[in-house]
């Protein structure tokens, strides 16, 4: 029964999800709303796991002293501040804002990430030195578009190379489209197909592996 | 070491430096230079220039702080495009890590550049867990995935909602998105409810959006912070007195252009240095001869 319930309620609430899309009748849609009220309840409860998991794994790595446990103490004392404060704010605005929480985020979290993604820029043009190099056909091709879509998305292009802008949304509209086209059709066609795979129980990756 | 390969193998330090200094010169000294427009930017602007105070936007906040400075400056400027038309706005967030603080900051800059009053011209939703279920549930009826607005205030309770039902009132749904909020918008709220919508995207990102507006399944794309600026562009075009607001995109290209240029320099040089050191070293060989 361990395995079969939990077998069926995937078969059926994933029979009838597919079954709602093509039909309208107030009972299915009523039953289809109900079944998106749960997944936003049941997506909330992926939180919890996310911290229990974070917590377990750095007071592991704490507990013995493994390399990084000092960096492991700041990430859980900035989790505990931040959920803290998020949960329980002394410090509140006339206009009702959470003012701690806030000031944190907007003055030690958005610095952190906006340098975390400067640092790309520098990544990047140390790397197109090192490692862009044309070594057969591919390569070149891949760096012409390169240059001239680099060229054609920033308005000094005009003057390098008065084309680019053209040949840029040429490139973006025609190969671009075409491959992109080509990956999202198979990536589509490959979570159908595992989508059928889980209805049907041949996977099942809610019971922590896959099916025989 | 051959001469080339000497050459090659430069310090990376003295590239960290070259791209720090050209990023800083076009901002202690703005370099105005012109935008081009792209039709996938003039297509959204274009709609909502057709739109009047009988409008709604709706514009959903996808996004964090990592990128922020791509899509904040869009944010921006749809707000005030709204604002300046008397279109009214519905705001939300779906992303997690941040998105509220982000449509916060953006009502929070923009607002008060306008008369406009909470409940009346523009609501604040707030965030809700769980983006695809909450994108299907919002179809017919907002209120289910969002009961109150960020101040807690019931939804029947505020004048703009009490005309605003779900997705037939809205004019278009405009996403700022990071990773794959935006293509939900795109493959679930267009494709199964009809719903006109528009996706502004970080560069990196921008390219898969192609297959949808080219499907036809958004009306229009703002890719980076050059999307940014070209709705910038055609703002401060259409709206002369916008100018000196809704213009941190289009500085921001000024710095992004000496960028690019500096690594399409070093594409080359590195190139070049590859050549030369390979020649060298067939040199090298044909004068060792055959083993």
């Amino acid at each position: 029964m361990k395995r079969q319930i939990p077998v069926l309620l995937a078969f059926l609430t994933g029979t009838f999800v597919v079954v709602a899309f093509f039909v309208s009748a107030p009972v299915v849609v009523g039953l289809n709303e109900k079944l998106d009220e749960l997944l936003m309840i049941v997506t909330a409860f992926a939180l919890p796991l996310g911290v229990v998991s974070f917590l377990q794994h750095h007071s592991k790595k704490i507990g013995r002293r493994s390399i990084g446990w000092r960096n492991s103490i700041v990430s859980v004392a900035s989790f505990a501040v931040m959920a803290s404060l998020g949960i329980v704010e002394p410090f509140v605005s006339a206009q009702g804002r959470a003012v701690g929480f806030n000031w944190l985020f907007d003055t030690v979290f958005t610095p952190l990430q906006a340098t975390m993604f400067s640092l790309l820029a520098f990544m990047i043009a140390s790397a197109a030195f090192r490692a862009f190099r044309v070594k057969n056909l591919e390569a070149a091709i891949l760096m012409i578009s390169a240059v001239i879509v680099m060229l054609g998305r920033v308005p000094i292009g005009k003057f390098v190379l008065p084309p680019s802008a053209a040949l840029t949304e040429w490139i973006m509209n025609v190969p671009n489209l075409a491959a992109q086209r080509g990956i999202l059709i198979g990536a589509a066609l490959g979570a159908a197909s595992m989508a059928i795979r889980i209805i049907l129980g041949i996977e099942r990756p809610y019971m922590g592996g896959a099916g025989e | 070491m051959s001469d080339a390969q000497q050459v090659g193998g430069i310090d990376r330090r003295w590239v960290y430096l070259l791209v720090a200094v050209g990023a800083l010169l076009p901002v202690l000294i703005p370099m105005g230079l012109p935008i081009l427009t792209t039709p996938a930017v003039e297509a959204l602007f274009q709609r909502v220039e057709s739109f009047g105070p009988q409008d709604v936007l709706m514009l959903s906040f996808d996004y964090g702080p990592s990128s922020a400075p791509e899509l904040d400056p869009m944010a921006d400027a749809i707000l005030r495009h709204c604002f300046t038309r008397g279109v009214r706005v519905v705001v939300l967030a779906l992303f997690p890590l941040g998105g509220p603080n982000m449509a916060q900051g953006s009502l929070d800059r923009v607002t008060g550049e306008f008369s406009v009053e909470e409940g009346r011209d523009f609501v604040y939703l707030g965030y809700k867990d769980g983006a695809q279920a909450v994108m299907r549930r919002m179809a017919e009826d907002i209120s289910a995935a969002f009961p109150r607005d960020h101040r807690g205030i019931p939804l029947k309770e505020i004048p703009l909602m009490q005309e605003v039902r779900g997705y037939p009132q809205i004019g278009v749904a405009v996403s700022l998105a990071t990773g794959i909020l935006g293509e939900y918008w795109a493959n679930l709220v267009n494709a199964q409810f009809g719903q006109t919508v528009a996706v502004g995207a970080t560069a990196v990102s921008a390219p898969k959006y192609y297959t949808y507006l080219k499907a036809g399944q958004m009306i229009g794309l703002l890719g980076g912070l050059k999307g940014a600026a070209e709705y910038e562009e055609l703002l401060a075009s259409a709206y002369p007195e916008l100018r000196d607001r809704a213009r941190v995109a289009r500085r921001g290209m000024d710095v992004q252009s000496i960028v690019h240029l500096i690594i399409i320099v070093f594409i080359l040089l590195g190139n070049v240095f590859y050549v030369l050191s390979r020649s060298e070293r067939t040199r090298a060989g044909g004068r060792l001869g055959p083993r």
